[in-house]
């Protein structure tokens, strides 16, 4: 992308809260018209990048340039406070002045910018048509639902045009349905609009389905930037394929190392069973390295027990659950070579911390091995069944244990 | 997979107790009622016999007639008429001039970079916790027309001193600076720390200045409470006396609360005109509780806060002038009072700065030594303690039945629980004076100890169980229940549950009753007699003497007694978000 077209540039931005670095390093370029995402954990520093661009914290260390102006740059000790930068930003409390109406609430960033009463009222009343609060105007702001609140900040974030919008969870007061709903409209908005959007959020599937690009961040860095896609089909860290997502782990050792893939004997009660998968990026897997190998459970390929050739392992579905649409199932896995089972050990006996006894049985299976897994509603299962669990080697990945 | 395979212990049968789920709920209600019954006898009955009171024409002593002489008194009478202009311009005023102050105050306090805000808000709560009469002499020895220390200084350059703490201005002086802005500025500080940030970081982000933000967004935010804040000043300033009772009876100053004492210790009582006036105000009062209870049911939403924490705003080049205006209130409100307070109690003749050699330790020595004054201190020792020890037993358990209980009456017991603060203490006086005197199995009480501890336990109670209601509601029901859960019975959940979690707030209360106590005036100059005369009264009948050296030493100890409580109280942890 050109250099034009970089609507916000973060370049080695840093915040600390007394010793305690919140932001650390973080360097950022954002196109303009994109639905750009900072995704982690609380504490991982995404709402204090997003009060660093608003200019409602000041860095200790980088430069942040809002279209071709810095807007905050440390070497240059510069400034710039929040309400010259122009930017639009929906908190995630919404922040609705209580005091005023829903007109005057959206109206008060055209007052501020000297905009003409008559030419006010206009914008104001296309902004609230665009989000389905038309007729609402003179309706004091406290006696909006929590979702006319988040349309409401949304219009007075949007009003003035700004450079840039910047969105602050503003989806966790919601409920769940309202949420989707919410989420589709963001983006149809957005799209129409053609505003370019910082947005954040801890929940990766808001972050995967909202935006054009996503950045993974942790312990006040960046993990990894990417579109959405790539982030969960190629995670660059253990980190980020754990949090985009569910993710079956297996350990085993590194057999041989060749080509495009490697080969992985198992640990543990897969014991004599051996997957291919691809390595990680950048890691590099010598014969006898200890491994994760990783794979997505929707991409695990299930079918009745059968021939266990290939990279395939064997599993006994020990607990099936209808949730509707699918099946979730525990499965615990064997090597698929093992076909004999030895009897459950008793309940009770050789408990380092248990010493009471008690009613609870024991594990039917001696495996340590249990994966969740979603099955098709058109299978025909039942517990205790014995499965077979394909994993195609170009959806399982290797990473250093 | 040590969960499922672990053990659980084998069941621990409940120790089985027999009594029904209905009985227990019949018990309470019906606890809950006599309780709502006591407070209701102790606060409205009294209230009640004003009013009855105000009919009742006949001189004491001789048998009951009603009229409505008192009435056509208290509306006709030129004097009585004066005191009710005079009571409401001077609340007008001393309102009018402290609220601004107050806001900027705590708007600074609470919500900038302000250096030292913490320190300076400690201030502001001790000042709030000075004695009114105490910081009167002060104000007398530095205002007071020929000998003020100010004015003398003054005077060398105009030739007279151009201040007069016995005037109009001079009561409104002293009433501005003690209880009037302090209690404002410790009311409002907790909740412009409370707001929500948002709301002011929204109007940055939209292109608001920090000036046009303070002005457009937080203050009108607020002013939900801010108006809550100014009536509860306004009702707190209807309750004081002892400013007038000092400052204005020299110039025949009265407001209508000085005025009711004044009817009623002159040689022939007139009870039926106090009673009327004491009527009237409380009529006046009425609109304002109601406007108050309605702007604090309206300020909820100003303390939705996100997990954010505020970040104060930076106030640059404004930052020493700032800190300058406040030091300079913090010295008005705190340090001189307390210094000249001190210099007084070594002056041979209070006030006379000029005389040679004026300092001496006699004053000291006097009081220390004199009689009256070591029962008096017993008496306020006892006092204050049994009020603080009544107070936490009867203000816990309104707060409790409030907050925790389903009983029917507790919205009703929360109101009367409150409706003291609106009572102007002179009233109250009055009203508990009649209770006592006027109930026959009570009279024996009249001149113990007991009629001034329930006096102060009515006085303390709205802030009381405010206190202990706001603690109850932050606890949350869950640990109380999830103790019931596992076994407990109620009163050992209340006593190792709800007890134990809630010490350092009941310590708080029992502190600020301790201290309200030992200082209270308005509710007990009327109930007081020699017999259980306490510090308070003392010092109000040595200034009615013109017995100043000793008044103020009295004044002293009272203060000390009240900074060690507030001093006890703060590090218990009360922040004063009350109200």
């Amino acid at each position: 992308m050109g250099p034009a077209l970089i609507v916000l540039r973060l370049d080695g931005v840093s915040k600390l809260f007394g010793p305690v670095p919140a932001v650390e390093g973080v360097s950022l370029e954002i196109a303009r018209g994109e639905i750009f995402t900072l995704l982690g954990p609380s504490g991982c520093g995404k709402t204090t990048t997003l009060r660093l661009v608003a200019g409602l914290e000041q860095p200790d260390a980088g430069e942040i340039v809002l279209r071709d102006r810095i807007v905050a740059s440390v070497p240059r000790r510069t400034f710039v406070p929040p309400h010259r930068r122009n930017l639009g930003m929906v908190f995630q409390s919404y922040a609705i002045w209580p005091h005023m109406t829903v007109f005057e609430n959206v109206a008060y960033p055209l007052e501020l910018r000297g905009v003409r009463r008559a030419t006010v009222r206009e914008r104001v009343a296309t902004v609230l048509g665009l989000v389905g609060l038309a007729g609402l105007e003179t309706r004091p702001a406290t006696l909006l639902s929590g979702g006319q609140m988040q349309r409401l900040a949304l219009c007075r974030a949007l009003v003035y045009e700004p450079d840039l919008l910047l969105l602050d969870e503003p989806f966790s007061n919601l409920d769940a349905k309202l949420r989707e709903q919410m989420r589709v409209e963001l983006k149809l908005l957005q799209r129409r609009l053609g505003v370019t959007v910082l947005f954040v959020t801890h929940d990766q599937v808001e972050a995967l389905s909202l935006s054009d690009r996503v950045a993974v961040m942790q312990g006040g860095r960046v993990e990894q930037v990417g579109p959405p896609r790539e982030l969960y089909e190629r995670p660059a860290s253990a980190f980020v394929r754990d949090f985009l997502g569910q993710t079956v782990i297996l350990r085993g050792v590194v057999k041989e190392a060749a080509g495009e893939t490697v080969a992985v004997a198992m640990d543990g009660a897969l014991a004599g069973a051996t997957l291919r998968g691809c390595p990680s990026p950048g890691a590099a897997l010598a014969a006898g390295a200890a491994v994760q190998v990783a794979i997505r459970p929707e991409d695990i390929e299930v079918a009745l027990a059968g021939e266990t050739e290939g990279n395939a392992l064997a599993g006994t579905i020990e607990a099936l659950l209808f949730v509707g649409d699918r099946y979730e199932a525990r499965v615990a896995l064997e090597a698929p070579q093992r076909t004999s089972r030895s009897a459950p050990a008793l309940p009770g006996r050789d408990e380092p911390e248990g010493g009471m006894g008690g009613p609870w049985p024991g594990p039917p299976c001696r495996s340590d091995q249990r994966v969740l897994l979603l099955l098709s509603r058109g299978g025909v299962w039942r517990e205790g069944q014995r499965v077979r669990l394909g994993l195609p080697a170009h959806l399982v990945s290797v990473w250093p244990a | 997979m040590a969960g499922v395979t672990s053990t659980l212990p084998p069941p621990v049968p409940l120790p089985a107790r027999g009594r029904g789920f209905g009985a227990r709920v019949e018990a309470q209600t019906v606890f809950c009622s006599v309780v709502l019954a006591v407070v209701a006898f102790g606060v409205l009955f009294p209230l009640l016999l004003v009013v009855l009171e105000s009919f009742q024409v006949a001189p004491p002593g001789q048998p009951a007639a009603y009229g409505l002489d008192g009435w056509r008194a208290a509306l006709s009478e030129p004097g009585l008429r004066a005191a009710l202009s005079n009571t409401l311009k001077v609340t007008f005023v001393r309102q009018l001039l402290s609220l601004p102050l107050a806001v900027l105050i705590a708007w600074l306090l609470a919500r900038t970079d302000l250096p030292g805000r913490g320190w300076l808000e400690f201030a502001f709560w001790a000042a709030f916790f000075l004695p009114t009469l105490t910081v009167t002499l002060s104000w007398i020895l530095l205002l007071d027309p020929e000998y003020g220390l100010v004015n003398t200084w003054l005077a060398r350059i105009f030739g007279k001193g151009p201040f007069d703490v016995y005037s109009f201005w001079g009561i409104v002086w002293v009433h501005v600076v003690t209880g009037s802005l302090t209690v404002k500025v410790i009311l409002l500080t907790p909740a412009f720390r409370n707001m929500n940030a948002a709301f002011e970081e929204a109007s940055y982000v939209a292109g608001g200045t920090t000036l046009g933000t303070a002005l457009r967004i937080t203050v009108p935010v607020m002013a939900p409470v801010i108006l809550s804040v100014l009536l509860l000043g306004t009702m707190v300033s209807l309750q004081t006396f002892e400013v007038e009772q000092v400052l204005g009876l020299p110039f025949r100053f009265f407001v209508f609360s000085t005025m009711v004492y004044d009817l009623l210790v002159t040689r022939v009582p007139r009870y039926d005109a106090a009673t009327a006036l004491a009527v009237l105000i409380l009529l006046a009062m009425l609109p304002l509780v109601f406007v108050q209870q309605w702007a604090t049911r309206r300020r909820r939403y100003t303390t939705v806060t996100g997990q954010f924490r505020n970040q104060p705003l930076r106030l640059g080049r404004w930052r020493w002038p700032a800190l300058a205006l406040l030091l300079a209130t913090a010295l008005v409100v705190l340090g001189i009072p307390v210094a000249f307070a001190l210099l007084g109690t070594f002056m041979k003749l209070f006030g006379f700065f000029h005389i040679p050699d004026p300092w001496t330790l006699a004053n000291w020595t006097n009081v220390l030594a004199d009689d009256l004054f070591l029962r008096s201190l017993r008496n306020t020792v006892v006092l204050a303690v049994c009020t603080a020890l009544a107070a936490l037993l009867v203000h816990s358990l309104i707060a409790y039945i409030v907050v925790r209980t389903r009983y029917a009456g507790r919205r009703v017991l929360d109101t009367i629980s409150w409706l003291p603060f609106t009572v102007p203490g002179i009233i109250l006086g009055l009203a508990l004076l009649w209770l006592f005197l006027g109930v026959g199995v009570l009279r024996p009480l009249y001149g113990t100890m007991a009629v001034l501890v329930i006096a102060g336990l009515i006085s303390g109670m709205p802030l009381g169980v405010q206190i202990i209601k706001s603690g109850l509601l932050q606890l949350g029901s869950e640990l109380e229940e999830a103790s019931r859960i596992v076994g407990a019975s109620w009163w050992t959940t209340y006593r190792r549950i709800v007890l134990r979690l809630m010490a350092p707030t009941l310590m708080a209360v029992g502190m600020i009753t301790f201290v309200g106590a030992a200082r209270n005036i308005g509710n007990i100059a009327l109930l007081a007699t020699s017999a259980n005369r306490p510090l308070s009264i003392l010092q109000l009948d040595l200034i009615a003497q013109r017995k100043f050296e000793e008044a103020v030493v009295v004044a002293c100890i009272i203060m000390f007694i009240s900074l060690a409580g507030a001093l006890v109280a703060r590090f218990l942890g009360l922040r004063g978000s009350v109200g």
